[in-house]
């Protein structure tokens, strides 16, 4: 990691008054994706909150604490009062650690979101896991589930710590993770899903699981608008595979097609899981990145 | 026809090159490596560009492209193009270069002579020409031509550069006449004609405008390109001698007039000293200065017993544009009497001879000793019947030449004079009028003038029945032929006889360069008698020694005179003699210029064209520069790819 860091900033990710902003910001779900146990999400009727879900009529068995008695002496029949469950929600957060990250500080940035997105996760008393996949095969970097302000410490120093390199596919470090998460929630992955793969099945492994996708595209300024000229040959950085390619100024068009339509084909695998995707470039300024695009999105609230 | 051809089309192999080159391109690109995050995308577009234009890669190569342009340059360059010249170009292309004496003058102090700028001109016409064959055509005094057709500039550069001026005037009908020649084996529809004006006779038109007429019909198209010209010059026309009257027979001691004659040219006024000098030491020097188009003679008085060599130099004030007319050479002879041979029964011709000073008649009592050439033989026998009488001017009277037995015969009878050549110079001043001839020659049937001339004698005098007195001139020996005797006529006894006998001793002084001589103009020098069957060498100015050899008759002739200079004359006892050859030619020295070359046929006039004709242009050098600046922008199209790379 080569953000600079202040004595006085908690964390050399992100500065403090970012960090305080992002403390009264909570993570939006399209769907509540819960588990059973105890949590700070309304997850339903029948819970134990203090949250008025609705109505249905008594039968025998039923707990008559929940008997509305106002109702049944207007109407002299019983009615239950239902309330919301209020049950935790696991948010993984997903940071792609291959060799196409290392590049115009796309691997910095992705882990300065996963660490604010994070932090929001925290403090909407979730429970977070996070994970960096390198290489394909190995162990991912993983920080077990934790929740609550107290393992905000834990989770800056997790992506302080993130080292970069290896030649994992989004493929493979989706299994990786999913070998390791469990329960249902969220499931925010960063990375620049630069892969011949179609994303098709990893999505599937994830939506199977019970996580709702948050797919963040962090590419470069280059890989967005590249300059170049003349005849070159592309040197690929996890591969080492080579291709020549002449004239590379007349093929800007071409190339930008190909991006968008990357983009467009990673949104749509999204959104078919009911998912959202967001595509930045790794100089884009984080503030806005973060309390402007993800709130018009809808990603932050 | 196409506007466009090569001289070398066999260079067309090179296109293959483009094969290679292109290979080679595309093999041994020095690509930039340069790492990317990956190669997803690239894949991606580089494969939709080739399944969506397979030339693709063809399309936008710059550098393959430069150096394309560079190499198909450097191939069209080989192949020599050229833009034909327009009408201009013909398949056959004779260019006359005037090289006579006038083409050695410098318009400008210090510049190019006008010969070495017509051949500069001739080697951008033969450049543009090309690959028409050329032919060059030399014209001084005569047409000499210097090359075959073809288009080898080698050769064609070759024999320009040997191409010298020679001190002659400029025979442009020669010429013509050459290229006509030409015309009827080879297919030519245009002559190109590089000269500075000066033809040997100029005229003047009505409208001013001087005029080279030509007797001759032009078969094809005649460009006349003429030099620019502007020199002043001031040269020696004209370089004689003629002895002051004797009064008695030994004359040895009679003063020299000599006269010198000196032009300026038409357009300025000159200035300078005329300086004379006789065997090296001056004797007389005289300023002179001339109106444009002035003439002036000069005359000198001297003293000369034996021979003497006469130079006339002109000291010009300022520039002078011809340098070889400003010296003239001129030989005195060795003052003797004439030496006349009468036969004893010409009573009447002695009889006038003895009244002419100078002149020593044999036989005859005053006459010792006898020579072995006489000046002047008067005789009734012909050359052939009396073969030990040798005589520069021979007199036959009441003889018909052998060789003229079958065209004329004399009979008796009364034969009236009915014309006679007046203009000629044995009969000028002699009145042939009511002569009564008693000798009738009788020309044979059928028998015309011409078969006369072609046997090499003219006729001076025409009676009722045949011609009656010939002459026959030959290089050193001058035959008139009186084909009736006069003792058989009333010739004796009328004014005109004197006058015939001091026409003939005139002629005979003038032969012998007793009376008269005359400055030996270039050309060919002068037939002069020496020992029969004898080698001779001549050495000229600027010229190897050069063998001639004498005939029977001892008669030296036709040695060239190209140069102005001395020409020493040696046998094999050392030099027999010294001569100096002049330019002495008035056009020369003017050095007008023709506005106008006109031919017989007065429509086809040729007007003189002062800019260069549109030649053929070669299209090598633009390709090459081409070649050159298109490399320039590949380097550093080259250099700006990288470095943004590196960047």
């Amino acid at each position: 990691m080569n953000v600079a860091a202040s004595d006085k900033q908690l964390t050399s990710l992100l500065g403090n008054e970012t960090l305080a902003r992002l403390e009264r910001l909570r993570l939006q779900p399209n769907r509540r994706k819960t588990n059973r146990t105890q949590g700070e999400h309304a997850a339903g009727k029948g819970g134990s909150s203090t949250e008025f879900a609705d109505y249905r009529n008594y039968v025998p068995g039923d707990d008559v604490r929940f008997v509305d008695w106002n109702i049944f002496a207007r109407l002299n029949r019983p009615f239950m009062k239902l309330y919301q469950f209020e049950e935790v929600m696991h948010v993984a957060i997903l940071v792609d650690g291959s060799n196409s990250m290392k590049f115009e500080g796309k691997f910095e940035r992705a882990c300065q979101l996963a660490a604010a997105l994070g932090l929001t996760a925290l403090m909407g008393v979730e429970r977070i896991s996070a994970y960096v996949v390198g290489a394909a095969g190995e162990p991912p970097s993983v920080m077990p589930p934790c929740s609550g302000r107290v393992s905000m410490r834990r989770l800056f120093n997790f992506f302080e710590r993130a080292e970069c390199g290896g030649d994992a596919t989004i493929d493979s470090a989706v299994e990786s993770m999913l070998r390791r998460h469990k329960g249902k929630g969220l499931a925010i992955i960063l990375s620049d899903f630069l892969t011949p793969a179609s994303l098709a099945r990893p999505f599937n492994l994830l939506y199977s699981a019970g996580l709702e996708i948050f797919a963040l595209q962090v590419l470069g300024p280059t890989e967005i608008d590249p300059e170049l000229t003349g005849d070159l040959r592309l040197v690929d950085s996890e591969h080492g595979r080579t291709v020549d390619v002449s004239s590379i100024g007349e093929l800007h068009g071409i190339y930008r097609e190909h991006r968008e339509r990357l983009e467009e084909h990673v949104r749509r695998q999204c959104r078919m899981r009911n998912g959202r995707f967001l595509s930045i470039s790794s100089d884009a300024p984080l503030d806005w990145v973060l309390f402007d695009l993800l709130q018009r999105q809808g990603w932050l609230k | 026809m196409n506007p466009t051809g090569f001289l070398s089309p066999s260079f067309a192999w090179l296109f293959l090159l483009v094969v290679p080159l292109v290979i080679v391109y595309f093999l041994k690109l020095k690509r930039p490596r340069l790492e990317i995050p990956s190669l997803v995308l690239w894949h991606s577009v580089i494969n939709d560009q080739r399944v969506n234009s397979p030339f693709q890669r063809f399309k936008k190569h710059l550098l393959l492209w430069l150096q394309l342009v560079i190499l198909l340059s450097l191939i069209f360059a080989a192949m020599q193009p050229f833009l034909r010249g327009g009408p201009g170009s013909a398949e056959n292309l004779p260019i006359l270069i005037d090289c006579s004496a006038s083409m050695a003058a410098t318009d400008t102090e210090g510049g190019p002579t006008r010969l070495e700028r017509a051949k500069q001109r001739v080697e951008e016409l033969i450049d543009g020409t090309l690959p028409d064959r050329v032919c060059l055509i030399a014209i001084s005094d005569s047409a000499r031509q210097l090359t075959e057709f073809t288009n080898n500039k080698r050769v064609l550069r070759k024999a320009l550069g040997a191409l010298t001026v020679r001190d002659v005037s400029g025979n442009l009908a020669d010429g013509l006449r050459m290229a006509q020649a030409l015309a009827r084996r080879e297919t030519i529809t245009s002559v190109t004609l590089v000269s500075d004006g000066n033809f040997g006779s100029l005229e003047t038109s009505a409208n001013g405008q001087v005029i080279a007429p030509v007797d001759i019909e032009l078969p094809f198209e005649l460009k006349y390109e003429r030099l620019q010209t502007s020199a002043r010059n001031m040269g020696i026309t004209a370089f004689n001698a003629r002895r002051q009257a004797a009064v008695g027979s030994d004359e040895s001691l009679t003063p020299w007039n000599v006269f010198v004659r000196v032009d300026g040219s038409p357009a300025e006024e000159t200035s300078g000293e005329v300086v004379l000098e006789q065997d090296g030491q001056e004797i007389g020097r005289q300023p002179i200065a001339l109106e444009p188009g002035q003439s002036k003679r000069l005359v000198y008085s001297l003293e000369s017993s034996g021979v003497s060599n006469l130079v006339a130099r002109i000291l010009a004030d300022g520039f002078d544009g011809l340098e070889t007319d400003n010296t003239a050479y001129l030989t005195l002879p060795v003052s003797r009497s004439l030496f006349v041979w009468c036969d004893s029964e010409l009573e009447s011709y002695r009889h006038a001879l003895g009244v002419f000073p100078g002149v020593v008649v044999y036989p005859g009592p005053s006459a010792a000793g006898q020579p072995d050439l006489f000046d002047l033989a008067i005789t009734e026998t012909t050359e052939k019947a009396n073969p030990n009488l040798e005589a520069s001017v021979r007199l036959v009277v009441g003889q018909i030449p052998e060789d003229l037995s079958e065209l004329v015969t004399s009979r008796t009878g009364n034969s009236p004079v009915v014309d006679w050549n007046r203009s000629s110079l044995l009969l000028q001043h002699v009145n042939l009028d009511n002569i009564e001839i008693t000798d009738l020659p009788v020309r044979g049937d059928d028998v015309l003038d011409q078969q006369f001339r072609e046997a090499g004698y003219d006729i001076l005098a025409t009676g009722r029945t045949g011609p009656l007195v010939l002459a026959r001139h030959a290089p050193g020996r001058e035959t008139y032929y009186l084909l009736f005797h006069t003792d058989r006529s009333t010739l004796p006894y009328r004014v005109g006889f004197p006058v015939l006998v001091k026409n003939v001793i005139d002629i005979s002084q003038h032969a012998a360069g007793l009376a008269e001589v005359q400055g030996q103009p270039t050309r060919v020098l002068d037939a002069r008698t020496l020992e029969p069957n004898q080698a001779y060498t001549v050495t000229g100015p600027g010229a190897s020694d050069q063998e001639f050899r004498t005939g029977p008759d001892g008669v030296l002739s036709g040695i060239p005179a190209p140069r102005v200079g001395i020409y020493r004359i040696r046998g094999s006892s050392g030099t027999v003699a010294t001569v100096g050859a002049s330019v002495l030619d008035a056009g020369e020295s003017s050095l007008a210029s023709a506005d106008e070359i006109v031919p017989r046929d007065e429509e086809l006039r040729v007007g003189a064209s002062t800019t260069t004709i549109d030649t053929n242009r070669p299209l090598w050098p633009t390709l090459a520069w081409i070649a050159f600046v298109v490399l320039l922008v590949e380097w550093w199209y080259f250099q700006r790819m990288t470095a943004r790379v590196a960047s």
